[in-house]
């Protein structure tokens, strides 16, 4: 491997310069190699093959007949398309931003403590955000258990009888999305300690001295400062949930699936579980398009209105 | 620390200003309080997952709640050790979770020094094609994943369950900012002294970012080790699935078996929580990284 | 020949810790089910025993999460040549799985080769085997459901006839009585259903439909004419048990399980693929009652029961197809299997092969002997693509019957929105 290094002019990124160094190129090329071929098969051959795929009548592994935009036209007046498509927006509603309120609130209190006690409190909201989604549904599952689960005293004691919250549809989502939150909140609570471990304590001090109340200090200092991990939390949560699958898929499953249906599901139902992988396809370009368009949006939005404060 | 009011500033404040912090403190007290309960309500289904996981299953669907087990018994244990093919899901596990975990972080590394350090042809509209794919949403590919690992016969093996998991832009922002850091002056040192770009990378910018590789290497571990929704779909064959999609998919025994299921979460969950206990700083350190924070 | 050894030969050696037998080359036979609970243990010992008869077949099984996860995992397997070389299936989804290229079609000299003939079978056992002429499954045993009961509880309330059997349960109204009575005994629900299941509920269903002579699919559609009013009938008979507390509302397999076994519940409907669970636990003597299974009591016109078989296929495996010699070997087990199903009959079913039903020890068997009448006026699942375990079927039973069973839709409009459904597909 030839390298430029008798001169070491040449080096850096911050050099402004028209012409190449070739070695270094070379060099750099096999540097990105291994990355571009991964972009390149793993993402952007399956995107192209993903639009092409949903313009025909295929199953999921073999040819198909080429149909145009039926596919999509027969998606837009699919039933089970709106109620996955409002179902997944119904949980992103019920996940993104209470998780976050959530994440800033507890984080708030966890920065109060000190030592061990903040280690071993901030330990309890993190531990579930590592386990795998299996173990959060079995344990959760357990924990509402029509029959036996600890959660029906409680429940009997106000409804009067066992709930079995998980074949109960207007239960169903916002106990998935409870347990999301209880699951994931902790990733939420660390990206907001560390926002708040970089506002510095001087201003704090000084306003105190000003006389400030808590709330004041809140939303004059806290809350603008931490603004950009509020947006970012609001992002990655958002991108997070439009691609719920697995915690509806589990506690779902053997229940009236249509009626709980999202969007990533419909795409497994159809490709994988009925064979028809031309209208799974279909469904997931319609998928991608609305992560990547509401992303952006969001995030544009959030940053705007962050900036008027 | 951010806490409202040191000890220090305690005492040199007036004594009215005093006063009002005392009162404010026991809104402070309240908030410790309420932190405190919501720490227990967190922890607490694990508790009771666990403790499930030790009693005799005609105890558990006993009326009652018994928050210590009336009987201790590792039958759930034994049972799902010994009847199911857990031990194969592990290695399953660990086989595509440490090599998702090690091409990230390769792949990762290499990519981010050169748009870091070298300047080629291109640089700029790959780094932004990097910054912009944060938004890929991976599942919705899911059904092209799977006819692309079939064209491949990768279904049912380690590297079926891997390549998918492999676009990590994330790895490579994040190395590209912390190469971007070192300073240029042990790059010209190296360099007089002959060294090569791959000795510069591995024997200077790798080492003086080994803080950044274990981080990202710990996130990347536990979000392959976690992963359902691939490995569920790219693996249909009980010896090669991974030990998540595993409990989930292959059923053992009807009737009353809730420690069971219960016991063979818990071991599924085991690798990943002795983790996160044992790196727990690192763990918290290398999430802040990975969302662009540095704490 | 000398090739074919050699290739034997080192298939063999690949396989670390199978060649047991020695000299001779062993054929590696990948098995997949769907086997749980009680069945599951009986199709072990049957495995075993299968082992020690014969050394020059290996099988290596695997028992996957029934209905829908077993059967997406075959059918996406099939297509790209991972599926297994054997697999259970239903013979109510041939049809469907079929239609999908997931099964393998046997032609009838393999079947002869094997020693596999129809005339062992039930002339319609058999044939549902086929589809579009060929054969796709060969029968295994006929299987449905029974009504459990503690007799216990059925002589405290006076339900129990002077053989010891349960009486007066017959006709709706009976039978709701019967309930009551047995609630007001002091059990928590007269019978215990997994009304949160959608399959489950579709046999209730179906058998109250079959015993008012309904046709669910005909050339017209689904439920067409007053099949439809049948149908809302029977659906209305279960509903009405949850909604006055004699059945448990949205309860899962397991729990509903738990219910009978735990005394809350005085009966249970479930499949006599139960059947091993309560034998067992009342051998090892933690059942803690008498219990008994019966044919569900008739109510409506005339006795009938939802039935269904579980069958051996050969999954397709597409640019990866089995061998002729794994492919008879494939066979062989199944053959086998039937020939020994006088012990599966112990799992609660009936053997499809009648010679395993022709002799003393299935005639003597219990509860067997009690309700194997029932095979008699069984009816089976509509014969369709979208029809059978796992099928669009099922899941309009999952979508709409289970809501009107728990009373979150009328049975009314629930049995329309579910007819309009299925035509919808069509």
């Amino acid at each position: 491997m030839a390298v430029s290094d008798a001169s070491g002019a040449t080096t850096g990124v911050a050099r402004k310069s028209s012409r190449y160094n070739w070695s270094e190129v070379i060099v750099a090329a096999l540097f990105v190699l291994p990355f571009i071929v991964v972009y390149g098969v793993i993402f952007v051959w399956p995107t192209i093959q993903m639009v092409w795929l949903s313009l025909h009548n295929a199953p999921l592994i073999g040819p198909g007949k080429w149909v145009g935009f039926d596919n999509y036209v027969k998606l837009f007046k699919d039933r089970l398309f709106s109620v996955a498509f409002w179902n997944t927006a119904y949980f992103v509603l019920l996940t993104v931003v209470p998780s976050t309120i959530l994440g800033l609130l507890i984080a708030l209190g966890i920065n109060r403590l000190k030592g061990w006690a903040q280690s071993a409190i901030l330990a309890c909201f993190f531990i579930p955000h590592i386990l795998p989604v299996s173990v959060v549904f079995r344990i959760w599952g357990w924990m509402f258990d029509s029959q036996f689960g600890i959660l029906q005293y409680p429940i009997e004691a106000i409804t009067g009888d066992h709930l079995p919250v998980f074949r109960t549809l207007p239960l169903f989502m916002p106990t998935v999305a409870w347990i999301t939150i209880w699951w994931g909140v902790g990733f939420n609570i660390l990206l907001f300690i560390a926002g708040l471990r970089n506002i510095s304590p001087e201003i704090y001090e000084a306003s105190e001295l000003d006389g400030a109340t808590r709330w004041q200090q809140f939303s004059r200092i806290t809350w603008p400062l931490i603004w950009p991990v509020t947006v970012l939390v609001l992002t990655i949560q958002l991108i997070l949930q439009f691609k719920i699958f697995d915690q509806v898929y589990l506690f779902g499953n053997g229940g009236r699936v249509d009626a709980t249906m999202t969007l990533v599901q419909m795409i497994f139902r159809n490709a994988f579980q009925k064979n028809m992988g031309g209208y799974g396809a279909t469904v997931a370009v319609v998928l991608f398009a609305i992560i990547v368009i509401f992303s952006v949006l969001q995030y544009q939005l959030l940053r705007a209105r962050g900036g008027e404060k | 620390m951010t806490a409202i009011a040191t000890d220090d500033a305690l005492v040199t404040l007036s004594p009215r200003r005093r006063r009002v912090i005392k009162t404010l403190d026991i809104v402070g007290l309240i908030a410790t309080l309420v932190t405190l309960l919501g720490a227990i309500i967190w922890a607490f289904p694990l508790y009771w997952g666990l403790i499930t996981t030790l009693k005799v299953e005609n105890d558990i669907v006993q009326p009652g709640i018994d928050l210590w087990p009336r009987r201790f018994s590792l039958e759930a244990y034994t049972h799902v050790l010994f009847n199911t093919k857990i031990g194969t899901w592990y290695i399953n596990s660990l086989a595509t979770a440490l090599g998702t975990t090690f091409l990230v972080v390769f792949i990762g590394a290499l990519s981010g020094y050169a748009i870091s350090q070298l300047n080629f042809p291109g640089r700029r509209i790959l780094w932004w094609l990097i910054l912009a794919s944060f938004m890929i949403p991976i599942p919705a590919l899911i059904v092209n994943h799977y006819v692309l690992m079939a064209n491949f016969k990768l279904i049912n093996t380690w590297m079926g369950v891997i390549l998918p998991q492999l676009i990590a832009p994330v790895t490579v922002i994040i190395y590209k900012q912390f190469f971007d850091s070192v300073p240029k002056e042990f790059r010209e040192a190296a360099k007089i002294d002959g060294a090569n770009e791959l000795q510069l990378f591995f024997r200077l910018y790798l080492p003086m970012n080994w803080g950044i590789t274990t981080a990202l290497a710990i996130i990347a571990f536990i979000g392959a080790w976690n992963n359902f929704l691939w490995p569920f779909l790219a693996v249909t064959k009980e010896q090669a699935m991974n030990v998540t999609v595993g409990i989930t998919q292959v059923t053992d025994a009807f009737g009353v078996k809730y420690a069971r299921d219960l016991g063979a979460a818990m071991l599924a969950g085991l690798p990943v929580a002795i983790m996160y206990l044992i790196f727990q700083r690192r763990v918290t350190q290398a999430i802040m990284l990975t969302a662009g924070i540095k704490g | 020949m000398i090739r074919n050894f050699v290739r034997a030969a080192l298939l063999s050696t690949a396989l670390v810790g199978t060649a047991v037998g020695g000299a001779l080359a062993q054929e590696t036979v990948v098995w997949w089910d769907f086997l749980g609970g009680g069945d599951g243990v009986r199709m072990k010992t049957l495995l075993e025993k299968f082992a020690a008869e014969n050394p020059d077949i290996k099988i290596e099984a695997t028992t996957l999460e029934w209905g829908t996860p077993f059967y997406t995992k075959l059918q996406t397997s099939a297509a790209i040549g991972e599926g297994p070389d054997i697999s259970t299936y239903h013979l109510s989804r041939i049809p469907l799985g079929a239609s999908t290229g997931t099964l393998s079609p046997i032609t009838a000299e393999e079947l002869a080769a094997a020693g596999i003939n129809a005339t062992d079978f039930e002339d319609a056992n058999f044939k549902a085997g086929q589809s579009d002429g060929a054969q796709y499954g060969v029968p295994f045993d006929i299987h449905s459901v029974v009504l459990y009961y503690n007799k216990d509880k059925l002589a405290a309330a006076g339900l129990l006839g002077p053989d010891g059997l349960p009486t007066g349960l017959d006709g709706v109204d009976n039978f709701k009585a019967a309930l009551q009575k047995l609630k007001d005994g002091g059990s928590e629900y007269g019978v215990s259903i997994h009304s949160a299941a959608g399959d489950s509920q579709w046999r209730i269903m179906y058998s109250l439909f079959g015993q008012q002579d309904g046709q669910f699919l005909t050339d017209e559609g689904f439920l067409p004419g007053d099949n439809l009013d049948k149908a809302v009938k029977a659906t209305a008979v279960v509903a009405d048990w949850v909604a006055s507390g004699l059945a448990p509302s949205q309860t899962e397999y397991p729990a509903s399980i738990a219910l009978f076994t735990g005394g809350n519940a005085a009966m249970h409907i479930n499949g006599v693929w139960e059947v091993p669970t309560f034998t067992d636990l009342a051998a090892k003597g933690e059942l803690g009652f008498e219990w008994g299974a019966i044919q569900l009591p008739t109510f409506f016109d005339h006795p009938a029961t939802w039935a269904d078989s579980h069958a051996f296929v050969i999954p397709n495996r597409v640019g990866n197809e089995l061998t002729p010699e794994k492919r008879a070997a494939v066979l062989r087990v199944i053959h086998w299997m039937n020939e020994n199903s006088t012990f599966w009959a112990t799992a609660g079913h009936i053997p499809s092969y009648k010679p395993a039903r022709d002799n003393d020890e299935f005639r003597n068997m219990q509860p067997n002997a009690v309700y194997s009448k029932l095979a008699e006026t069984a009816v089976f699942d509509p014969v369709s693509t979208l029809a059978g375990v796992a099928s669009p079927l099922y899941d309009a039973m999952g979508n709409y019957l289970v809501p009107a069973v728990n009373g979150e839709l009328d049975a009314q409009s629930a049995t329309e929105q579910m007819r309009d459904d299925l035509n919808g597909q069509r």
